[in-house]
């Protein structure tokens, strides 16, 4: 177990040390002329106008909440996959199978939530509610002023 | 300088300066800007093709001059085109070459009577190697690229980053160009 | 239709041509600067005629006559005819009517006329030079354009330069 971590510790000595040598070398032998126009920002040529930042759709936070969320269940199943044949023949085959089976139903149930809010669509259906127990159709009554 | 190779029957070894050593790097992958105005473009594509094949060089096109090492002028330049082609070649980093390809970059080529077109890229920037045809087959171009190649070798690389090899003349200064268009 | 009968049915709406060029290349009508748009929106609108695309819009410069004339040549898809409009215009700050409100095509087209030929066309909602570079001076399709020297410091002519000397 020692002898392990020492080689996991003499490889991230070598690896970051090997890139510190690069950079260092690197920094060392390049030629360097700074100039105004080298570093102006690269806009095929032309003069850069405008700003670079923009506003993302928002869509794309919501794929990546979901995929975060999925990711990390599967990322935690495939472990689990691999051993229940084994898990299951021995003697405490009842909690491992409840427990694999708890959690596969917990992304079910995480699954059934996304696809409900209509959050896997990638143009959200607008006829629906969002959250909420008003079934569709049903329109507010707008406040009398 | 090259390196001078002593091949055993189990490998072997190398001798040379550290310039040959770092010029054998540069030369095995010269990364070319992927840039062309006309028809030459077209040819500069077929070089990159599967029966010239560039890349087995380690020329690959970049499409930004940061990481690019030459500059190939394949095809017509005008003169609403100078001011970006210049701009291009001043963002790209040193140690940097152009290629002038073809008869338009040559000299303005068969469109020199036009009040529109640029008589030669050698009027806007320093030019390497110059290449005829119109167009100059693919293989004219690798030969090109080697030529480039070659004067890679000879370059003694510390010379040029430490400021002793004087940069090339500048045929369009800053002073000369009039609006920033 | 065939052109005189185009000819005809546009002199209804827009009266007698200045000229009518029946040639053997393409009929042409030559209309009155005053009446070009007049003249274009009835092509385009009436029904027999139906000129609804325009392939390209371009100055000739005719020293001469001492006029620019501008060229619209017209094709319309639903009845497969073609037809060509013309006008002349004074060499002298020439204007005209633009029609890129009849024809979204003839925006470029009447910016490339201004760029080579001097044509400012009013009512254009972008009239500025297409193909040269903005601070260009001069119009170089016409006959009297001179060159300058240099653009930016750039020269015209290639400068003389002593041979290279070739190795092997």
């Amino acid at each position: 177990m020692s002898f392990d971590l020492a080689t996991v510790l003499g490889f991230v000595v070598v690896s970051g040390g090997l890139l510190w040598v690069l950079l260092l070398v690197s920094r060392l032998v390049r030629p360097s002329a700074p100039g105004a126009v080298k570093e102006s920002a690269y806009e095929c040529g032309e003069l850069p106008f405008g700003p670079a930042w923009f506003n993302f759709n928002s869509r794309f936070y919501v794929v990546a909440l979901v995929f975060v969320a999925f990711d990390v269940q599967v990322a935690l199943a495939i472990p689990v996959a691999v051993v229940l044949r084994g898990l299951l023949a021995g003697p405490d085959a009842g909690f491992a199978f409840a427990g694999f089976f708890g959690y596969l139903g917990l992304m079910m149930l995480t699954l059934a939530y996304v696809w409900r809010r209509g959050d896997l669509s990638w143009v959200r259906d607008m006829t629906r509610p969002v959250g909420g127990s008003r079934p569709a159709g049903v329109v507010a009554k707008p406040e009398v002023a | 300088m090259e390196l001078q190779f002593d091949r055993g029957p189990e490998g072997g070894f190398a001798v040379g300066t550290l310039d040959a050593l770092i010029n054998l790097g540069r030369k095995h992958s010269e990364w070319y800007l992927l840039f062309g105005t006309a028809c030459c473009a077209i040819e500069l594509m077929q070089t990159g093709g599967p029966r010239t094949d560039a890349d087995r060089f380690g020329m690959v096109f970049r499409p930004t001059p940061r990481q690019a090492d030459v500059m190939i002028l394949a095809g017509t330049i005008t003169y609403k085109m100078a001011s970006r082609i210049r701009r291009l070649y001043d963002q790209m980093a040193e140690p940097k070459y152009v290629i002038a390809m073809g008869s338009c970059a040559n000299v303005g080529g068969p469109f020199y009577d036009s009040y529109a077109v640029v008589k030669g890229g050698d009027l806007i920037v320093p030019v390497d190697v110059y290449l005829a045809g119109c167009p100059p087959r693919p293989e004219a171009l690798l030969e090109g690229l080697m030529l480039i190649q070659q004067k890679m070798e000879r370059e003694p690389f510390f010379a040029k980053a430490s400021g002793k090899l004087p940069p090339p003349a500048d045929p369009w200064p800053a002073s000369a160009r009039g609006g920033a268009v | 239709m065939t052109p005189v009968e185009i000819k005809d049915r546009l002199v209804q709406v827009v009266g007698e041509p200045v000229e009518w060029q029946a040639g053997p290349a393409d009929a042409a009508f030559v209309v009155a600067p005053e009446k070009w748009y007049a003249a274009a929106l009835a092509l385009r609108d009436l029904p027999e005629l139906d000129f609804a695309f325009l392939r390209t819009l371009c100055g000739v410069d005719r020293p001469a006559a001492n006029c620019i004339e501008v060229v619209a040549h017209l094709f319309s898809y639903k009845h497969k005819h073609a037809f060509v409009l013309k006008t002349r215009v004074g060499r002298q700050a020439p204007r005209l009517a633009t029609v890129s409100s009849v024809w979204p095509a003839a925006n470029w087209h009447e910016r490339e006329t201004y760029d080579l030929f001097g044509v400012s066309f009013d009512g254009h909602p972008d009239l500025r030079r297409l193909l040269l570079p903005e601070d260009w001076v001069g119009h170089p399709l016409c006959k009297d354009y001179q060159e300058p020297p240099s653009y930016q410091g750039i020269p015209m002519m290639r400068p003389a330069r002593p041979a290279m000397e070739t190795k092997g």
